[in-house]
């Protein structure tokens, strides 16, 4: 019953958060602050995760194909098809759940606790719009920004790391990447970014939103926040690709 | 001039506001008081709109607004100002954009015309322009609610309501805060009501009062007669404190 109530709720909330704004110009200077704070500064994050995870996977790609019957170019695309299929677009979603969900909880829980979502509502602005809005939207704009930048990341750590740990040469390598390429894993990707992106701003709002009591329940549902939208992540992951890869 | 006549609100089955009613007047400082848990903080954001009653009528001057379509209570609620507890500032602006948030929202005055407005609601509340540019997090308590009191003025309200202003403040500071929001009450003809639980600003300020006692109207009356008052409830709730205990005695 508590699964169907959340649900109902969240919805809820969606329909407030995409009602009219007040004032279109607050709304999109707020969506600016939110696309910098949200998303630029996940950038760093972005390019030191994938740089790593790539130069990593080229090494197990390298070390699971010594077999001589595989070619090495298998090690570049076995690389670049697992970034583009699943690292960095649900991996990577899985990671800004931790990081922007979390911070889009606690701000919107705290501004709850500290009345200042009563104080919005008393003024007559839909807090749910001028709070929410603005995050999902610059959220599900940056995620594809943030896939396309993981991914070259990515192919760029294997460059690197593969040739020095002396696994793979350049030419194999940039030949895998290349190989048996096709367009439309990217599009696939792209689409769950977008979904994502969505999820990992409207969750963690929710929980936000509805928060009630202090520091301490602020704290809890974040951690919930978290929780539900890895979940629902994977979920969506599974669905998406028995939809559109399958 | 705001009134509420026969106003119930329950909580999972257990009433809070029974049967309440009374009206509070524009140009005077209309205070409501009681013991914590006595259900003023409801009834405050009952008037509001924060919770929806069960029974009863709102009215502000001669506007309904239980029954009124959610347009018309958008409208009717930038004629409203209010000064939460903890100040409820917001913590990613400044002092100056606090105030100014509400004019970029609901007006389309000049930069120039908000920068006027602005200065004129901090001066009012005697904040120092120095401080103009400061964040919430970086002011005192009593600078916060006097911030927070002039961002609730600033769209020119007809209606103010202060929920306990003065809490967590020093004597000397608690009465600045009383006296400001009583001269801009007078001064701007407001309807001001305040939640307080603390009897130096009922001395003070309470120009009207209204006692609840276990989520029922026990008395109301003004600061001139609350200290003859034979109600018992009333009295054990102000001489609980003994300083106004002895003042009685010595009064008699």
């Amino acid at each position: 019953m508590k699964f169907f109530f959340h649900v109902g709720q969240y919805f809820t909330l969606l329909k407030k958060v995409f009602g009219r704004p007040e004032k279109l110009r607050l709304y999109v200077r707020q969506l600016f602050h939110e696309i910098d704070t949200l998303g630029v500064n996940s950038v760093w994050i972005v390019i030191i995760i994938s740089i790593f995870i790539g130069g990593i996977m080229t090494i197990q790609f390298a070390y699971s194909m010594s077999n001589p019957i595989y070619p090495t170019t298998l090690v570049g695309l076995g690389t670049r098809d697992t970034l583009i299929l699943e690292f960095s677009s649900t991996m990577l979603a899985l990671i800004m759940a931790g990081k922007i969900g979390s911070n889009i909880t606690s701000e919107i829980g705290t501004m709850r606790v500290t009345e200042q979502i009563d104080s919005l509502e008393i003024m007559g602005v839909n807090s749910a719009s001028y709070l929410i809005l603005p995050k999902i939207v610059a959220v599900v704009f940056i995620f594809p920004f943030l896939f396309i930048i993981s991914v070259f990341f990515g192919l760029l750590g294997g460059l690197v790391t593969g040739p020095i740990a002396g696994v793979i040469s350049i030419p194999d390598y940039i030949e895998g990447i290349q190989w048996l390429f096709y367009p439309y894993y990217i599009t696939f990707s792209l689409i769950k970014s977008v979904v994502f992106g969505f999820l990992v701003a409207s969750v963690p709002a929710y929980f936000g939103y509805y928060v009630k009591g202090g520091s301490l329940e602020v704290g809890k549902a974040s951690t919930t926040a978290v929780v539900n939208t890895n979940i629902l992540i994977l979920f969506f992951d599974l669905i998406l690709t028995r939809l559109l890869l399958t | 001039m705001i009134e509420v006549k026969n106003i119930y609100k329950s909580f999972d089955g257990a009433n809070v506001l029974k049967d309440i009613s009374n009206r509070f007047e524009q140009g005077k400082t209309n205070l409501i008081i009681g013991r914590s848990g006595s259900g003023k903080t409801v009834l405050l954001k009952s008037i509001l709109g924060l919770y929806d009653i069960d029974q009863g009528e709102i009215w502000y001057d001669n506007r309904e607004f239980v029954k009124m379509h959610h347009k018309e209570r958008k409208k009717l609620r930038r004629e409203i100002g209010m000064v939460f507890q903890g100040g409820a500032l917001f913590d990613s602006l400044s002092v100056e954009a606090n105030i100014r948030f509400p004019l970029d929202m609901f007006t389309h005055q000049s930069p120039v015309e908000k920068k006027k407005r602005v200065e004129f609601c901090l001066e009012h509340v005697n904040i120092e322009k120095s401080a103009f540019k400061l964040f919430p997090s970086e002011i005192s308590g009593g600078m916060q609610k006097r911030v927070a009191i002039a961002r609730a003025i600033a769209l020119n309200p007809k209606y103010l309501f202060c929920d306990e202003p003065n809490s967590g403040l020093d004597p000397e500071t608690a009465t600045i805060i009383d006296q400001l929001i009583q001269h801009l009450t007078r001064e701007f003809e407001m309807t001001t009501i305040i939640n307080t639980h603390d009897m130096n600003s009922v001395i003070e300020i309470g120009e009207s009062v209204l006692f609840i006692a276990k989520g029922e109207v026990a008395w109301t009356g003004s600061n001139k007669e609350i200290l003859e008052t034979r109600n018992k409830k009333l009295n054990d709730f102000i001489f609980a404190n003994k300083l106004y205990a002895q003042l009685r005695e010595e009064k008699n």
